[in-house]
């Protein structure tokens, strides 16, 4: 791996019901899972696959990637033989936008993507959960001689592919056609993540003229006949995040035992920014089942089917149920929350009630007091 | 190059009154409070008074407080030209040996103190759990013109037996020792940490090396050869939570502390954080018929049992079926299904049986505290 960079670049774009959760932050920061952000899976799973060049293209709101990724120590890129460079972004916001990669921003980070000793590239999606190794889609690229190798996810029933999702037609692991129709054409799409080789990447680069506006898959589709385009499988737990029922889904999926164990206990963990915080402190009237908390809380009251991230108080007699609670959240007394989002910093105020429904959670944005 | 303090932290007691927690492990490295090592105390004092030169001095079983303290970065001690450096003893052209008393370490390690050139030089335990601002007793030290200052604390005279203790005037000067006396005449009991002035320092431990008779302890020959030669001693009174964490009943209790709101002791302030090497762990689940009250439970860890009362450090997996109560369980521990624990500390990575039964009413001696390591 070590001819290959890796491109953390955002593929889907953010669907405008998740507004509130990235008022201050990009999709690829959006926290998840008890004290991650999105961008951790992609950023291990690269160090983890052996990358040690890693480029993360930040949105227009690109402090918080930036205050979170710091100098990449804690995902070992702080290294003189392994680094983290955070590259600059074209366009203004990607709220629902129809572009997939928009050569434009590949374009103006031509200089990271063109350095000699690279031969491949990894491009990934930041918003991806999943626990994923590229080495083994690395060798089919390798074997084959492939010019671009595309990971795709066969179609499964609790795994729903998004609307303007790419589907490949196999011949083997070779592609014999993409489409973009808005129906299942075929049982394979692609899944954010492919592997192309720099001087490929290149061509295509040189290709693009700055006026226009042109997407990456669209110009491998229309140069299937000239490049060598193969295709490797995904294995595993893989949920896309761009929206809000997707977010609220892939949260609660992780008190499945089942799935919280293949993303995280493994050999290969997804690393994040540490704190400082103590550890959670349950006092005697506290009650929780089935969740997952983070450090540094102060739990009086009662939790169920929840996710608890860092630093936050619930006081006595509150009870909270399929909600998930960000960062130093303060919970008062006699409280009710079912089926809330809380982002940051929010405040609760002693007897308040909220409640949401499955399919459509109440969303606090940061800061909230009520 | 010149700083103005230097810290040295003794960290090379074997903790053989720890028993088998520290069978592969120096004490200083022995964990506390679910995430923290006894180490974090002293290395946070020191980052939260602006210490940024620390020397620690250790010699059995270093690796596992070596690695943990790694570049020194958790506790701001990256710094160029400063930082925390493990100093074991060594040998050079003249020799070497093993450090023979806390002063002797100390002794064997004035070359290092020289590089920084310090005015004052802080001598500290890697055995206590307290917070304090070290700079506080510095300017002190510097405000009484002292030698040597040393950190006191009163204990209820009924416990002063088991201490140092000292006698000083009202300027606080120190006119008189008593080590464990039987009848203490004060209950100002020295907690083992010491402000020199680097010069008398330098120069009372080459006369002390000098002394073929000298058991090269500060306690016992250093201050003493201070106090004859007629140098200002001065005492530091601290107050505030402080615990000589040296035996499984202190340990244990100092633990207990945590869980206690009555202790005082918090260390969720953010104003005087406890740091500490930290690993990238996912957070603790707890599953749903679970039951957790009045513990610490820390990342990682899979709690699907009852705990009470109890502190549980990272990576901890709990099945079902389980009831720990009043217990310490150490990383990485497996506590299989059935098993009842009370009143244990369990060590780092042991895996306990689910056939494992340890009531307190149940034993002919409910006080007693279990230690199980695999």
């Amino acid at each position: 791996m070590k001819n290959t960079a890796g491109l953390i670049l955002n593929v889907d774009g953010e669907h405008s019901n998740l507004k509130d959760l990235l008022h201050y932050r990009s999709l690829s920061t959006l926290p998840f899972g008890g004290r991650y952000r999105l961008v951790d899976f992609a950023l291990s799973n690269l160090v983890n696959s052996g990358v040690q060049r890693i480029g993360a293209i930040g949105s227009y709101k690109y402090s918080s990637l930036v205050d979170h990724l710091g100098t990449g120590k804690e995902w070992m890129l702080s290294r003189k033989n392994q680094n983290l460079t955070i590259l600059s972004n074209s366009t203004t916001g990607r709220l629902d936008s129809l572009l997939k990669i928009n050569m434009r921003e590949l374009k103006i980070n031509q200089r990271f993507l063109e350095k000699e000793n690279i031969d491949d590239l990894i491009i990934v999606s930041p918003n991806l959960v999943t626990n994923f190794n590229f080495s083994s889609a690395l060798r089919i690229h390798k074997t084959n001689k492939a010019d671009i190798t595309l990971i795709f996810k066969k179609i499964t029933r609790e795994n729903n592919f998004l609307e303007n999702d790419i589907f490949l037609d196999l011949d083997k692991y070779k592609v014999a056609s993409m489409s973009h129709e808005d129906e299942l054409v075929t049982d394979y799409y692609f899944a954010d993540m492919m592997i192309i080789r720099r001087e490929t990447l290149s061509a295509f680069i040189n290709l693009f003229d700055d006026t226009g506006e042109m997407d990456l898959l669209d110009m491998i589709k229309d140069n299937l006949d000239s490049v060598k385009v193969f295709a490797a499988p995904h294995v595993g737990y893989l949920r896309r995040i761009s929206d809000l029922q997707q977010y609220f889904n892939a949260s609660m999926d992780l008190l499945d035992a089942e799935i919280l164990r293949s993303l995280f206990l493994g050999d290969k963990p997804i690393y994040t920014k540490v704190k400082d915080n103590h550890p959670t402190y349950y006092t005697p009237t506290a009650k929780t089942s089935l969740s997952i908390l983070g450090s540094g809380s102060r739990i009086e009251g009662s939790i169920e089917k929840s996710i608890l991230f860092r630093e936050i108080t619930v006081k006595k007699n509150t009870k909270i149920s399929n909600s998930i609670i960000m960062q130093k959240a303060s919970i008062g007394e006699n409280v009710t929350l079912d089926y809330v989002v809380l982002d940051k910093d929010v405040v609760i105020r002693d007897n308040a009630t909220l409640i949401g429904n499955k399919n459509n959670p109440i969303v606090l944005k940061k800061g909230t007091k009520i | 190059m010149k700083t103005k303090s230097v810290a040295m932290l003794l960290a090379g007691g074997q903790g053989s009154r720890l028993e088998s927690l520290t069978a592969t492990n120096a004490k200083p490295a022995v964990q506390f409070g679910g995430k923290y090592r006894i180490i974090d105390f002293p290395l946070s004092n020191c980052m939260n008074s602006d210490i940024d030169v620390v020397g620690v001095l250790t010699q059995y079983h270093p690796y596992v407080l070596n690695n943990y303290i790694g570049d020194g970065s958790a506790w701001a001690l990256d710094k160029m030209n400063a930082g925390a450096r493990i100093l074991p003893p060594y040998v050079s052209r003249g020799g070497g040996t093993w450090y023979k008393g806390t002063a002797n370490a100390i002794y064997q390690n004035l070359d290092f103190i020289e590089i920084f050139n310090p005015e004052y030089v802080l001598i500290l335990s890697g055995d206590h759990i307290y917070k304090m601002d070290y700079a506080r007793m510095i300017n002190f030290h510097i405000k009484k013109s002292a030698d040597l200052t040393i950190a006191v604390m009163d204990v209820p005279i009924e416990e002063a037996h088991r201490f140092g203790v000292v006698i000083h005037n009202d300027d606080k000067r120190i006119l008189e020792f008593q080590e464990k006396p039987e009848k203490p005449k004060s209950n100002h009991a020295s907690m083992g940490i010491y402000t020199f002035t680097w010069k008398v320092l330098k120069k009372y431990l080459t006369m002390d090396n000098a002394d073929p008779n000298s058991e090269n302890d500060f306690g016992m020959n250093v201050i003493p050869l201070l106090h004859e030669n007629n140098k200002r001693i001065f005492a530091y009174p601290f107050q505030g939570y402080w615990k000589d964490v040296g035996t499984i009943q202190s340990y244990y209790d100092a633990n207990m502390d945590l869980l206690d709101p009555a202790s005082n002791f918090d260390l969720n302030d953010t104003s005087f954080r406890i740091y500490s090497n930290n690993q990238s762990l996912y957070p603790h689940y707890i599953g749903e018929d679970a039951i957790v009250k009045d513990s610490l439970v820390c990342d990682s860890c899979i709690v699907l049992g009852q705990v009470e009362h109890s502190i549980v450090s990272h990576g901890v997996t709990i099945k079902k079926n389980v009831v720990i109560k009043d217990s310490i369980i150490h990383n990485g521990a497996i506590i299989e299904d059935g098993a009842h624990l009370e009143r244990c500390i369990i060590g780092s990575k042991a895996v306990v049986s689910g056939k494992t039964r340890i009531v307190a009413k149940e034993s002919d001696n409910p006080d007693e505290i279990h230690v199980i390591n695999s």
